[in-house]
């Protein structure tokens, strides 16, 4: 559900970014080149901009907060806490912007042309200004800087606030997302002028689907050089990941990086010859259809690249810092000392084991430290039945094998196959007994 | 260098760009000027049901892609006893050999879906009437081929399932009288599927078929470029005037790449998201798994015969089964006999009909044969 939910947002986001440039740009270029056609085709896509961006963006937004929230309390609690005054800068922008964005519309035809044009470039740099402050967060949670690492759980995170946000992979991440702002642009233009009658306004119709294929050249010719960039600043442990699926598919979903990777390669660098071949070259008769076919490309090249760039964390949240399942790396010796459900928010109030508990959960009920050790450690990632699903991953297994496989989890080796993908198990032998006999609790026999 | 001119004076030849003079030196050895000329001649036409010109291509698009993907198979890819060792390696050990053999078995299952829906969109628009009956055979029996090539290269890898759903498709010829079982004694060399049955089907699928059905494919593209591409019925009500065309080269062979672009974004997809698998090794000795069944476009077939079977018992129903599949197959190779004109009438309507029958048809049985296979539920 994140991913979807945050491919959606990062293709309307990145094009709020992008269209703040595209429309004044292209007004500006309008009102120089004596093009009034021009100017009634961008009002009305400017209308449909402001209820994207502002409606949609802004839903899947929020969306993005409760999912993550879900998923990982642990992560998001510590991007709140080390980055207050970035998030608060960032709502305020998001304001800004909104209000800009509904000013650019609303003044059509109704102010100076030139006061205009400031409005709409005003809006881009503002809509810049939240990608600038976004990227800081995000690239944190991959790179968080040797300085914030030092004085990580100290409480003196904040004296090292722009090491942190202006982490190893800032800039390439900027680069590569700048780019993507400007082909979004380019993509979402693209169907908005699909609409265009090609044989009634064949002439604005030609210009205009051709200047928004022009869109997507500069990542075409940039991309590769800033993806580089961010892969050399990706630690090395992490990029191995990305090798783990090229000579075989036997590691089934450690393979997910390597078959990713492939799929950005080939949606990226084909995306702007499809672009190119459908709509440059036949303007009048792009239609629709063609236009949603590139927005499906886009959308898988997005989704692909987000996805590789999420699972390179892995078995991290936070690198070196945070696993995904929300357990601290210097907490893994406490916890396996003194038992992960004494000091984790999931400990079981076994006094609140009643008659209903065993009807409304029954699986807590019979095995209330099982349960809570599965929640706390297991279900940021796993599901029962539904998302790599444990059921099925652990279908026909007994519970010597699903012990030997905790085993390897609690004391993963150097050649364990679960070591890049998989956070460490912490507790006491009673807790990783009581987990292994839940999951065998879960697991379907075989015949 | 100077060249005579008619009253004998020498005459400055003026210089032509490079490009230029290079087409001229090969035009005048190898005559591409012709060719050139008689490809600019062919012109598409565009009206609201054009999309469906596209498939053809795209269809052609996923056959190179299995040439080459092929090629590359056929590096590591070892036929006879170290089969399925070799398909283990490709999968699990070579790099990218997994990518490969993905790209492969998934472009051999799209090259077939967009061949039915090319076969069916030719249909509709009426395509086979004169002129065009021979594309229309043509066609059909590239279709089969293509099937046939589907069916040779499933036994390849020599796992459990390529074992026993070859094992299930080569009883059907069986249940022909007289010919039947030696007939299916030549397909597989021997009463039983061996390594000597993998080499066949690997000389099958790699020399045979090819040369089958490329020579089949070239007179297919002849014929299109001889007789130009066919309009729905509605087009020929307009008045000529009106009628819209766009060359082919380069307009419509610009659009034909762009759309063959997503067709391979269509497969990197798949390949990456679901990569092909392998089982076990073949072991003769196992019965067959319950839920053994053909690649999706046998399953109809698969569903006929066991409804056939059901309905008379014993090989005779099988064998009345494939008496239904000849006769429909016979029916689809008459049809542009049947509905030879131009003009709308009865008979352009029940052939209509008929063609959607046929898809009825197939769509059912195939649904119902997945429906009631034993893992389905």
């Amino acid at each position: 559900m994140i991913a979807i939910i945050a491919v959606i947002h990062v293709m309307i986001s990145h094009f709020a970014i992008g269209g703040g440039f595209f429309l004044p740009i292209a007004e500006a270029k309008a009102l120089r080149e004596g093009k009034p056609e021009w100017l009634k085709k961008l009002k009305g896509y400017s209308q449909f901009f402001l209820v994207l961006t502002g409606v949609f963006g802004a839903m899947t937004g929020v969306a993005i907060w409760f999912s993550i929230g879900l998923a990982s309390p642990s992560g998001t609690s510590l991007l709140i806490h080390n980055f207050v005054f970035g998030w608060a800068i960032e709502w305020v922008v998001f304001l800004v912007e909104l209000a800009f964005a509904a000013a650019y519309y609303y003044t059509w035809n109704r102010i100076p042309d030139r006061l205009h044009l400031r409005l709409g470039y005003i809006y881009g740099i503002v809509s810049f200004v939240t990608l600038v402050i976004i990227n800081g967060i995000l690239t944190f949670m991959l790179t968080p800087s040797e300085a914030w690492l030092s004085v990580a759980g100290s409480g003196q995170e904040a004296t090292v606030f722009f090491q942190a946000f202006f982490n190893p992979t800032y800039w390439p991440s900027l680069g590569l997302r700048t780019l993507v702002c400007l082909s979004m642009a380019g993509v979402f233009s693209l169907v908005v002028f699909s609409r265009l009658d090609g044989e009634k306004e064949g002439t604005v119709k030609r210009q205009m689907i051709q200047w928004s294929a022009m869109w997507l050249l500069p990542s075409f010719f940039l991309m590769p050089f800033f993806l580089l960039c961010y892969l050399w600043l990706v630690p090395a442990s992490q990029r191995e990941l990305m090798a783990l699926g090229i000579s075989t598919i036997g590691m089934g979903v450690f393979t997910q990086v390597t078959r990713m990777s492939l799929i950005t390669l080939m949606t990226s660098a084909t995306i702007v010859v499809v672009v190119y071949l459908l709509a440059y070259r036949n303007p009048r008769g792009f239609r629709f259809g063609a236009a949603m076919v590139v927005v499906f490309l886009a959308f898988l090249a997005t989704g692909a690249t987000e996805g590789v760039r999420e699972m390179l964390r892995k078995p991290y949240v936070i690198t070196d810092f945070m696993y995904s399942n929300g357990t601290r790396k210097n907490q893994v010796a406490g916890f396996n000392q003194q038992g992960y459900l004494t000091a984790s928010s999931w400990a079981p109030n076994k006094s609140a084991i009643t008659p209903q508990t065993a009807q409304t959960n029954p699986s807590y009920a019979q095995n209330p430290t099982g349960d809570r050790m599965f929640l706390g450690q297991c279900m940021a990632c796993h599901t029962i039945d539904g998302y790599r699903s444990m059921k099925a991953l652990l279908r026909g297994r007994n519970e010597e094998a699903i012990g030997n496989i905790l085993k390897m989890l609690h004391e993963p080796s150097s050649d364990s196959p679960y070591k890049g993908f998989m956070p460490p198990l912490v507790g006491s032998p009673e807790e990783i007994d009581a987990l292994r006999s839940y999951l065998h609790s879960l697991v379907i026999p075989t015949l | 260098m100077e060249k005579l001119s008619s009253a004998g004076r020498k005459e400055p030849e003026t210089r032509r760009p490079l490009g230029a003079a290079v087409y001229q030196w090969v035009d005048e050895r190898l005559g591409i000027s012709d060719v050139v000329k008689l490809a600019a001649k062919k012109r598409v036409p565009e009206h609201k049901h054009s999309f469906w010109y596209y498939w053809g291509g795209v269809t052609l698009f996923f056959f190179i892609v299995m040439c080459l993907s092929g090629v590359l198979l056929l590096l590591y890819y070892r036929p006879g006893e170290s089969a399925y060792e070799s398909v283990r390696q490709i999968t699990y050990e070579i790099k990218f050999g997994w990518l490969i053999r993905s790209i492969h078995s998934w472009a051999a299952n799209l090259m077939i879906l967009s061949a039915f829906v090319h076969m069916f969109s030719a249909f509709f628009m009426k395509a086979y009437r004169a002129p065009r009956e021979f594309t229309w055979w043509s066609g059909i029996v590239l279709l089969l081929l293509s099937m046939t090539f589907g069916f040779s290269g499933y036994l390849l890898p020599m796992d459990d399932l390529a074992y026993f759903a070859t094992k299930v498709g080569l009883s059907i010829p069986a249940v022909v009288p007289v010919v039947g079982p030696w007939v299916s004694d030549l397909i597989r060399g021997g009463p039983e599927i061996t390594s000597f049955t993998v080499s066949r089907f690997f000389a099958l699928h790699v020399v045979i078929m090819p040369a089958l059905f490329i020579p089949l494919l070239m007179f297919h593209l002849a014929l299109i470029q001889k007789n130009g591409m066919s309009m729905p019925e509605s087009e020929f009500d307009k008045p000529e005037a009106e009628r819209k065309s766009i060359p082919f080269f380069p307009n419509f062979a610009m659009k034909d790449l762009g759309v063959w672009l997503v067709a391979l974004n269509v497969l990197a997809l798949l390949a990456a998201v679901f990569p092909w698998s392998l089982g076990a090794a073949a072991d003769m000795l196992t019965p067959a798994p319950m839920d053994i069944h053909p690649e999706w476009y046998f399953m109809s077939s698969f569903q006929v015969l066991k409804i056939f079977g059901g309905i008379i018992p014993g090989v005779t129903g099988e064998f009345v089964a494939l008496g239904v599949f000849q006769l429909g197959l016979l029916l689809w190779f008459l049809v542009p006999f049947f509905d030879p004109s131009t003009k709308g009438g009865l008979r352009a309507k029940l052939t209509t009909y008929f063609g959607l029958l046929t898809i009825a048809i197939l769509l059912v049985t195939t649904i119902w044969g997945y429906w009631v296979l034993p893992s389905s539920h």
